[in-house]
């Protein structure tokens, strides 16, 4: 694989080098109240690289929270529709952690199933994904345990990690080579520079040390038990409220709604969804087949670890660790699928 | 702790209750406990990282836990606030739960394994409270706790906002809600909103546009905060909730303000104080009246 070199002098310079170019780079920074979003940043010195998990995921840049899909004008008894644009202005992510990247993959799938979805992909074609090597994990992080890792390259054109003065650039895509090659006074030969794996280990080891338990035999078991005295109490705590849906980097159902701006004009919409709410699912009837919280979470354990593998070959998870950092309730999705992991062993443990 | 669980112990060894509703230490937070067998109530804790108004449980929308039978909850003053809330509402027969209240040393704001309740870690709510020993328990547990840490100065961007004109608020809300993604956890995570079907979940008409906008947003938000006028508890879960981290704490704390000035009404914990959203007084202020 090739590597470049980027001093962090000449990295803040690249940042200006994509402004003036009129490219959006957008990065871990702190929104106003001080908590730390992916937002667009001007300048380098505001991104916060390597510090606290942004609140929400990189998926709001590629499927935001609401998008217009097409607006419509009613004339007499003409409709005239008229479409949105499918292309973007370049943006560059900066300083994505490797599991927000990797989420954004997986989606693509998804994204191109039955259906080629031209705002998502239009989003992505516009996109160049800059990542860093994360050296903050906490104690709910779980990445090594869905096959990522602290320096995963999936999602990623151009991965940084940390070495003397500034960062190795593993150059992953083409679309990361022809970054590197557009900015090519900003880069250099590593020289002697190498990967440091000792840094790459230590960030692995403490992950792996928070959750090591197989995906294959919980996946498995998922499959042959849709039915099982787990889900009777599964989430006795949780409020429905959604949060864990909100801050998934993967999570990505949308409803679709019309919304009339004036008598003869509106737009389609779609806004984010999620089936943690109990809305999610009911009937015109009334009657609603996921009926309560234990179902709903079901769902979300179900539609990650074994419906989304089934169905593409891989997890709906990138062990982000959001939701369980989140929950106002406590439910906490390493618990759930270390009690997956041991019912898959064949233990049953006793629940109170 | 330990007077805690053995009444815990005794309510679930009579057959009083069916299940104790406290908090535990979990996996990598403080949570919330649901303890069916008396065999396992040396889980159950209080100290200051007992954030959670477990109020929210006895919501007749959370049916998972109305399956596990009759309930006894521990309730700080505040979250009993939120159970009168729901007995006056008619939610909640008194007679249905059993309310175990704890004398509370004030809490922190988020419920993490290793926090000391110091000036900045104490939730802003504590240094107002009048509720330190509920009154609506049946039983109170714990030694008298003291007076929780003065709360340090609120961030100047929060502190500014209360002189700040009405078009430096309206900017600072549009700012604050422009975050919201409609997720309404702080609906769902409030015990006092139980409406079955939300004004803002209604298409005919549509009265809130549920896209996450500027017009949709503010119109949730301004609804949300209005029905609770006069009901909100102040327990400040909506915010806590709030994965955007938008500070609703303050929009309940002037409603409640308003409140106070207007109707003479404050959140108490006792359920026969009529609330103004449900009660009709005829030296209610007219003067708004054309």
């Amino acid at each position: 694989m090739r590597a470049a070199y980027i001093s962090a002098d000449s990295l803040a310079g690249l940042v200006a080098d994509l402004r003036a170019s009129a490219a959006r780079v957008v990065a871990p920074a702190r929104a106003a109240d001080g908590g730390v979003d992916y937002r667009p940043i001007e300048r380098l010195e505001e991104a916060e690289l390597n510090g606290a998990v942004p609140r929400r995921s990189l998926k709001e840049l590629f499927l935001p929270p609401t998008e217009p899909l097409l607006t419509w004008k009613q004339s007499g008894s003409a409709v005239e529709l008229s479409e949105v644009p499918v292309e973007f202005p370049p943006q560059v992510v900066l300083g994505a952690r490797p599991c927000d990247a990797a989420a954004v993959a997986t989606l693509d799938r998804v994204m191109d199933w039955d259906y080629h979805d031209e705002l998502w992909f239009g989003r992505r074609a516009a996109t160049t994904m800059v990542s860093l090597l994360c050296t903050t994990p906490d104690e709910t992080c779980f990445c090594t345990a869905v096959g990522l890792g602290p320096d995963a390259g999936k999602g990623s054109d151009l991965l940084l990690l940390p070495v003397d003065g500034g960062f190795l650039a593993e150059v992953l895509t083409d679309k990361g080579e022809a970054l590197v090659a557009a900015h090519k006074d900003r880069f250099a030969e590593p020289g002697g520079r190498v990967r440091p794996e000792a840094l790459v280990e230590d960030m692995r080891a403490k992950v792996a040390a928070n959750l090591a338990v197989p995906m294959a035999p919980i996946t498995a078991w998922l499959e042959a038990n849709f039915k099982d005295p787990l889900w009777e109490g599964i989430a006795v705590r949780c409020n429905g409220c959604g949060a864990c849906a909100a801050i998934c980097p993967t999570c990505h159902c949308f409803d679709i709604v019309d919304e009339p701006e004036g008598v003869t004009h509106g737009v389609r919409r779609r806004n984010w969804d999620t089936c943690q709410t109990a809305r999610f699912t009911v009937h015109a009837s009334g009657h609603n087949p996921r009926d309560g919280q234990n179902a709903r979470f079901r769902q979300r354990v179900m539609h990650k670890f074994f419906i989304y593998p089934a169905k593409f070959g891989e997890l709906l998870c990138s062990g982000c660790g959001r939701c369980a950092r989140a929950c106002p309730g406590g439910q906490d999705i390493l618990e759930t699928l270390g009690r997956i992991a041991a019912l898959a062993a064949g233990k049953r443990e006793a629940t109170a | 702790m330990r007077e805690l669980q053995e009444l815990a112990r005794k309510l679930l060894t009579e057959g009083t209750v069916k299940v104790v509703i406290g908090w535990e230490e979990g996996p990598h937070n403080v949570r919330p406990a649901f303890v069916t067998s008396p065999e396992a109530v040396g889980r159950l804790i209080f100290d200051h990282r007992c954030v959670h108004n477990l109020a929210t449980y006895l919501n007749p929308r959370r049916s998972q836990v109305k399956k596990l039978g009759k309930p006894a909850v521990v309730v700080k003053g505040c979250d009993a606030k939120a159970v009168a809330g729901l007995i006056r509402e008619t939610q909640v027969a008194r007679e249905d739960v059993v309310l175990i209240g704890v004398r509370c040393p004030g809490v922190v704001q988020r419920p993490e394994r290793h926090v000391d309740l110091s000036a900045t870690t104490v939730s802003p709510r504590c240094a107002e409270c009048d509720n330190r020993e509920p009154h609506l328990a049946d039983h109170l547990v714990g030694e008298a706790a003291p007076a929780p840490p003065t709360v340090a100065a609120p961030p100047e961007r929060l502190a500014r906002l209360a002189s700040a004109s009405a078009s430096e608020r309206w900017a600072f809300w549009q700012e604050e809600f422009a975050r919201c993604v409609r997720c309404h956890a702080c609906r769902e995570v409030c015990p006092l909103c139980f409406c079955e079907r939300c004004v803002a979940d209604k298409t005919q008409p549509q009265w809130v546009e549920s896209s996450p906008h500027g017009r949709g947003n503010l119109a949730w938000h301004v609804t949300r905060a209005i029905h609770q006028a006069g009901r909100c508890v102040g327990c400040g879960e909506c915010q806590r909730a709030c994965p955007a981290g938008i500070p609703l704490g303050l929009l309940n704390k002037k409603v409640a303000e308003i409140m106070a000035q207007r109707f003479g009404y404050r959140a108490v914990d006792d359920p026969s104080v009529p609330a103004p959203i449900g009660a009709f007084n005829l030296n209610d202020s007219q003067e708004f009246i054309l």
